[in-house]
């Protein structure tokens, strides 16, 4: 199994506004915590390439206090020149909220070149709460989205100049320098919500399918549906398509991490994801089909979520570093998850450094029987025949 | 007494809608919220001219059309619709969002119109004035913005909460969206082009409008549209025909007659 380490950037607060996202006032934002916040962050991201995680993780989100990432290309550029093994995955860029959507492409090359080709370049639409603070239209998401995917691809892999004439995105001459190292392109991943569009999208192109946040038995029916997409695309999912984004505590006992989970974890579900009910839902940004399938069983909201239910149905993995290796064998024998994406929080940045040290040591070789495969050989392209 | 329900199809586009009177046709483009709705409004404007009224597609009985970009194409569609139903100039009315479509349409083509009568309509950009962003409020901000008495919406309650009707609201914002999101509830080209209307035009304003208010947004208006008279209504806010519906419809009946004896 590999071992991401994934990065929100959080700006831990208490507030009683009414939603963390869009509208929550920017006089709460201290710049002076921020720089502070900011370099112990990047400390602990630059740790775990010490510690041997194999990926480092950062994702763009926008006027909120959940993650304060708005560019993660800006926190990608910072790791490349700090680490040196690791993978850097950008999980991922909001591509329907770029107007210049090649700018990505550039961005990406810049790094992959700069980083000698460690760079996993997240694909994504951006949550709901993103088209309020963008201001672009949600019923242009999906089909903005997959234009742009093509026009940046492309940017990658085919000769320049050429021109590009989109709906959505039109340019004379797509001729970007640098091209990126990694050949054809840095590998593409697909963090999502688990929409059967998206599902099918990214198996069809090989692209590794991420879920973020999203209980056990949920994340286990998507990769089903996932799986099976790529069969009927005539081939077998690779482990390491398949990857598990979720929060890990681990302390020496169990009642350790419980406390610190309750505490610590929560604060993401019930203050980070508390949300003005319409952000949410801006208009079209699901299918109806989508919609149906929510509204038939709807899931709670995260403001409202226990510590009890998120326990219950595996949105967290919490205990001793037995515990924690037994949760995570699940996703290793159950769900055949090749990657766990996963990051911590102790309360403090020492708190933080010593359960990751912790995670190392006592859990992380536990699973290392994979330890001299490449999970990124023949991941995350296209296979030739499907390339343009 | 019921109106007619019809299914038609306009240049491939399918549209549902309620019909009943004699007389001079009126065709009524109703708001965001409103569509499918035979209210009080229509039934007294029923009782003198051939009333119709469209639910837009994507709003009421009426499915998604994939081809509608822009508002632009909305009043094409309309355009399109005259067309089908070889309907003589007719008598426009428009509210709130449908007063935007109709606006439209009298600048692309006031010849097809007997008069136009545009209810607290949205689709300029007034200078000092941002609409309220409704996409971002929940049922009851949305209420308190729209209406003067909020027991006026209890006529726009949608039935119940199942599915099928909470698919239906969202079908509903995302056809709305896709032609109002950005920029929100204009189009940037309008009103500069609204000099164009040269058929007779009656502007219903609610006193208490806060989403689109009398000043500065009926004023823009007034003085946009050559000769339009504003009549303002003092129990309403935003959608006065659904506010006082029986003062509207009279104001608008006697209007429709003056231009029809006019010429």
């Amino acid at each position: 199994m590999k071992f991401y380490y994934f990065h929100l950037m959080p700006y831990v607060m208490d507030h009683d506004e009414p939603s963390s996202w869009v509208t929550l006032p920017n006089r709460l934002y201290d710049p002076a915590q921020g720089r502070v916040l900011y370099n112990q962050y990047l400390d602990q991201l630059e740790y775990a390439e010490q510690l041997g995680w194999d990926g480092l993780c950062v994702n763009e989100h926008h006027q909120n206090c959940y993650g304060t990432m708005p560019s993660p290309n800006v926190m990608a550029a910072m790791l490349v020149r700090r680490t040196s093994r690791a993978r850097i995955a950008i999980l991922g860029n909001g591509l329907p909220l770029r107007e210049n959507p090649l700018r990505i492409a550039e961005e990406i090359a810049m790094l992959d070149v700069a980083s000698g080709g460690r760079v996993i370049s997240g694909f994504v639409r951006g949550i709901s709460a993103e088209y309020f603070s963008t201001g672009v239209n949600p019923t242009h998401s999906r089909d903005r989205f997959y234009e742009a995917a093509d026009l940046i691809l492309r940017a990658w892999t085919q000769p320049g100049p050429f021109a590009f004439d989109g709906r959505f995105y039109r340019y004379h001459f797509v001729n970007p320098w640098p091209r990126p190292l990694q050949q054809p392109h840095p590998p593409v991943w697909c963090p999502s919500q688990g929409s059967s569009e998206t599902v099918e999208w990214a198996a069809r192109r090989r692209f590794p399918y991420l879920m973020v946040f999203t209980p056990i038995r949920r994340i286990a029916q998507i990769y089903g549906e996932y799986r099976e997409a790529c069969r009927r695309y005539g081939y077998t999912a690779s482990r390491y398509q398949l990857t598990v984004n979720v929060p890990i505590v681990v302390a020496p006992s169990d009642a350790q991490a419980e406390a610190i989970a309750r505490k610590h974890v929560m604060w993401v579900f019930n203050t980070g994801l508390r949300m003005h009910p319409p952000f949410w839902r801006p208009p079209g940004y699901m299918t109806e089909a989508s919609l149906r399938r929510i509204l038939q069983s709807p899931p709670p909201l995260p403001s409202e979520l226990t510590f009890e239910q998120a326990d219950r149905e595996g949105y967290i993995v919490y205990g001793s570093p037995a515990t924690v290796r037994d949760k995570l064998r699940v996703f290793a024998d159950e769900l055949q998850a090749g990657i766990v994406c996963s990051g911590m929080n102790g309360g403090s940045h020492e708190a933080t450094l010593e359960m990751m040290q912790l995670f190392a040591e006592a859990v992380m070789p536990h699973f290392r029987e994979d330890a001299a495969v490449d999970e990124t050989a023949g991941i995350g392209r296209p296979a030739p025949s499907l390339s343009q | 007494m019921a109106p007619a329900r019809r299914e038609i199809v306009v240049r491939g586009t399918p549209v549902h809608l309620l019909e009943d009177g004699a007389g001079t046709p009126v065709l009524f483009l109703h708001g965001a919220g409103g569509a499918g709705r035979w209210l009080p409004f229509q039934e007294r404007l029923a009782k003198d001219f051939a009333v119709s009224v469209p639910s837009h597609p994507g709003h009421g009985g009426s499915p998604a059309a994939e081809w509608i970009e822009h508002i632009s194409d909305l009043a094409f569609h309309y355009l399109d619709l005259l067309d089908e139903r070889r309907l003589p100039p007719v008598h426009l009315i428009g509210a709130s969002f449908g007063g935007w479509i109709a606006a439209e349409l009298a600048t692309m083509a006031c010849h097809r119109l007997r008069s136009l009568t545009l209810i607290d309509p949205v689709g300029i950009k007034v200078d000092g004035w941002i609409y309220p962003f409704l996409f971002a409020m929940d049922i009851p901000e949305v209420v308190a913005t729209v209406f003067h008495d909020p027991m006026a919406a209890l006529a726009l309650a949608p039935p119940d909460q199942s599915v099928e009707t909470l698919a239906l609201q969202y079908r509903q914002g995302a056809a709305l969206a896709r032609v109002a999101w950005n920029p929100y509830l204009y189009n940037p080209l309008l009103r500069r082009r609204l000099a164009r209307i040269g058929t007779r035009t009656l502007l219903c304003w609610g006193a208490h409008d806060r989403l689109a208010p009398l000043d500065p947004c009926g004023r823009a208006w007034a003085g946009a549209i050559p000769g339009a008279r504003l009549h303002v209504f003092g129990g309403s806010g935003h959608v006065p025909h659904l506010e006082e519906p029986e003062a509207v419809a009279r104001v608008v009946a006697e209007f429709c007659r003056a231009a029809e004896a006019a010429g």
